[in-house]
């Protein structure tokens, strides 16, 4: 277990004691997991979370790692939502981790929506529980479990496209004035502003408190022109004041780690995790240029995927930030643009 | 337009050819265009591609699809031919051609070289690509002079761009003598599955993978730079890019220093910097690479990775992912996929009859120069596919 866990999260930081976590981690993963050894035969400890062994976001869809040792006893697969063409990336979860992952992001969300419990409203099909692998969309919205008074999955995905059981939220709405609701960006977008959305469900809703947190980018969003401020507007409108959008972003491969976005626009780095953007030619750190994201965290026994290089592109931001978190504070710029590929063949 | 015959032979045969042109005039007006080319480039291309599309054009290479399917010119005078002609050949009637989502030059080749059947084309473009078959039709139509070349295109042309549930493609089928499918086999069969005319020509082009046999002595420094030359114009998106190095009769030790020669080799020869997703996709690789147990190493700023290995280990993908194996001809042989096209060869005697021997066993369909591994004509996967055009009338 991490004494790092044992602060809030943006309390300040331990950076030699994260990194001195972080070489014992990656030796761990290294005695236990051929594969990773065979990336990084000649590590040796690092002397600045930079030098720290990473493994490349895209590895966790070609392989299944799996870090063997007396110490960890694996669970179930979380897998996460694959784009058209590709594979899902699968992430073996053990018992160690998932309960020092669930305690991170309790810890995270509960400093961004309040530590009181109320109805949780998910986004998603109660099915989706019961498959054998979990998706990254149950597993992001299971982190606010421990904040939640009950729980209420409200889409039916068994009819193409899914669509949401409003009279599951009206009675919801009928008891209760203060609530969270969890979606996919797209998905919250989609069910909770669209037309289809019944008048005397919309008319219940005005004065509630709703904290709204929403995962997943802004790709689909990008793609409608809907902006934040739209975004969060739409959602917003007729609520109480008290009521907040929370978006954070997050991985499979960093599960338990999320970075919500601050009032100010930036995300902001838990004591128990790094962020470390690197110049995608070189691999060089960069200071305070746009470059690839790479995300670490304590977290991670099961296999190794404490330590990540993103295909994402940030940017860390100097200086403290207006909101009073302590640490680290970064942008997040977008997936990596991807060009056309010319060629006749697949690869 | 009106008809117009052309005379060929060979030892057996004597061929005319019947177009509704002047072949040497439409091959000239092609000429005609590559002087403009040298001198102007649409920006849907790139250098590489716009000089190949140059020497493609030469009137020699334009003219050997008929003396390769046909035979020997002849300047035959009216008063000799009565009597003297064994087949007639005349254009099949309008053709079809699919053309993948990430086509390169494939599409533009393919309209010049239909365009010398005198068939009408209608060509459909991937509706998420570059459209480069559109880009060189709207460059020859903006700068020929008119001529047959010219009307030709204007009049027997058709490109459009859409995706693969319009329904225009069942138009497309079902109007067409010949249909040629570039694509994915599942884009084939669909293709395939769609009405068409009885007894109609299918000529498919799907999913094809290719690589290059070397042996030792052919290390020089110059074939390394053509080899990287042809890896890096396509990475592994092309059909005819190799995506593994055969090192025959080599040893892991010279498998390891062939890929350091070639990734030092590299910046010399590719001077621009990968996209950044590229970039980023090749430390994927070589990681993956590295679990597998390769040997895998990056070029300088992430351009290329190459990993030394043995045929027995799992192949690992990536745009810009080049495998290097040592193997016997034999381990050779038995690891070519089973969708391999090109053997692309740096041997001491590739004109040696014991490579016909061990070829004819494989399912490979070029064995050509290291060099010539992109190089696209009138056969092509195994078919005589250009004479396919053409439909053959026996005279006696």
């Amino acid at each position: 277990m991490s004494r790092l866990l044992d602060q809030p999260p943006f309390a300040p930081r331990d950076d030699a004691g994260f990194l001195a976590e972080m070489n014992l981690l990656s030796r761990f993963h290294l005695d236990g997991c051929l594969e990773y050894r065979r990336i990084w035969p000649d590590w040796s400890p690092a002397t600045d979370i930079a030098g720290l062994p990473f493994l490349h976001v895209g590895l966790f869809k070609r392989l299944l790692l799996r870090t063997t040792s007396d110490t960890v006893q694996h669970r179930r697969t979380l897998t996460s939502s694959a784009t058209t063409g590709s594979s899902p990336s699968q992430i073996v979860l053990d018992q160690k981790s998932s309960v020092l992952q669930a305690q991170s992001s309790l810890a995270i969300l509960r400093e961004m929506v309040g530590p009181e419990m109320r109805p949780l409203i998910v986004l998603d099909d109660a099915r989706s529980l019961h498959r054998r692998s979990v998706t990254a969309r149950v597993a992001a919205a299971m982190s606010l479990k421990p904040l939640a008074s009950e729980i209420h999955f409200v889409l039916d995905e068994s009819v193409q496209p899914p669509i949401v059981r409003w009279d599951a939220v009206r009675e919801i709405l009928l008891h209760h004035n203060d609530l969270l609701v969890y979606g996919f960006t797209s998905i919250l977008w989609q069910s909770w502003t669209s037309g289809q959305f019944p008048a005397e469900v919309r008319g219940l809703l005005a004065g509630k408190r709703i904290h709204f947190v929403h995962s997943g980018g802004w790709k689909k969003l990008e793609s409608l022109s809907v902006t934040r401020e739209t975004f969060d507007a739409r959602l917003l409108e007729g609520l109480s004041d008290g009521s907040h959008v929370v978006d954070y972003y997050g991985l499979v491969e960093q599960v338990g780690i999320i970075y919500p976005l601050c009032e100010h626009g930036y995300r902001h780095v838990p004591r128990w995790a790094g962020i470390v953007v690197r110049d995608p030619w070189t691999m060089e750190p960069l200071a305070n240029t746009e470059g690839l994201l790479q995300s670490m965290n304590v977290l991670a026994y099961g296999a190794p995927y404490h330590n990540v290089l993103t295909e994402d592109l940030g940017r860390l931001v100097p200086g403290e930030c207006s909101c009073g978190r302590a640490g680290r504070r970064f942008e997040l710029l977008g997936r990596a643009p991807q060009v056309e590929v010319r060629g006749c063949a697949n690869v | 337009m009106s008809e117009h015959l052309h005379y060929f032979s060979t030892d057996m045969r004597r061929w005319a050819v019947t177009l509704p042109f002047d072949l040497d005039a439409v091959i000239g007006q092609w000429d005609q265009l590559r002087a403009v080319m040298v001198r102007h480039m649409p920006e849907a291309f790139n250098r590489d591609e716009w000089a190949y599309l140059i020497t493609f054009l030469d009137p020699h290479n334009l003219e050997r699809p008929f003396l390769q399917a046909f035979g020997r010119r002849e300047a035959l005078a009216e008063s000799s031919i009565n009597g003297s002609i064994d087949s007639l050949a005349r254009p099949r009637g309008p053709v079809a051609v699919w053309l993948p989502n990430n086509v390169s030059l494939l599409g533009p080749l393919m309209l010049v070289l239909v365009s010398l059947t005198g068939n009408r084309v209608r060509l459909k473009a991937g509706s998420q690509a570059e459209d480069l078959t559109g880009a060189l039709l709207d460059f020859a139509r903006a700068h020929l002079p008119s001529g047959p070349l010219a009307a030709f295109l204007d009049d027997c042309v058709q490109l459009e761009r859409f995706d693969r549930d319009d329904p225009r493609n069942r138009e497309m089928a079902k109007g067409a003598a010949v249909r040629v499918m570039f694509g994915s086999d599942e884009s084939i069969a669909a293709i395939d599955a769609l009405e068409h005319i009885p007894g109609g020509g299918a000529i498919a082009f799907s999913d094809r993978r290719s690589e290059v046999w070397m042996e030792t002595s052919q290390l020089h420094q110059d074939t390394l730079k053509i080899l990287i030359k042809v890896f890096a114009i396509y990475g592994r998106a092309g059909c005819t890019s190799p995506s593994r190095v055969v090192l025959l009769n080599g040893r892991r030790e010279e498998a390891v220093a062939l890929r350091d020669r070639l990734l030092e080799l590299w910046p010399y020869a590719v001077r621009n910097d990968m996209p950044i997703h590229v970039a980023s996709e090749n430390i994927m690789a070589r990681q993956w690479a590295a679990a597998l147990g390769w040997d895998a190493e990056l070029a300088p700023r992430n351009s290329v990775m190459v990993a030394a290995g043995t045929p027995g280990l799992s192949p690992v993908a990536g745009l810009m992912s080049l495998l290097v194996v040592p193997a016997t001809v034999e381990q050779a042989v038995q690891t070519l996929p089973a969708n391999i096209q090109t053997i692309g060869y740096a041997l001491e005697r590739p004109g040696d009859p014991r490579w016909l021997q061990i070829l004819a066993p494989t399912s490979a369909k070029r064995f050509v120069p290291l060099a010539q591994m992109h190089h696209f004509g009138p056969l092509w996967d195994g078919y005589d596919y250009w004479r396919q055009l053409f439909e053959i009338v026996e005279i006696a």
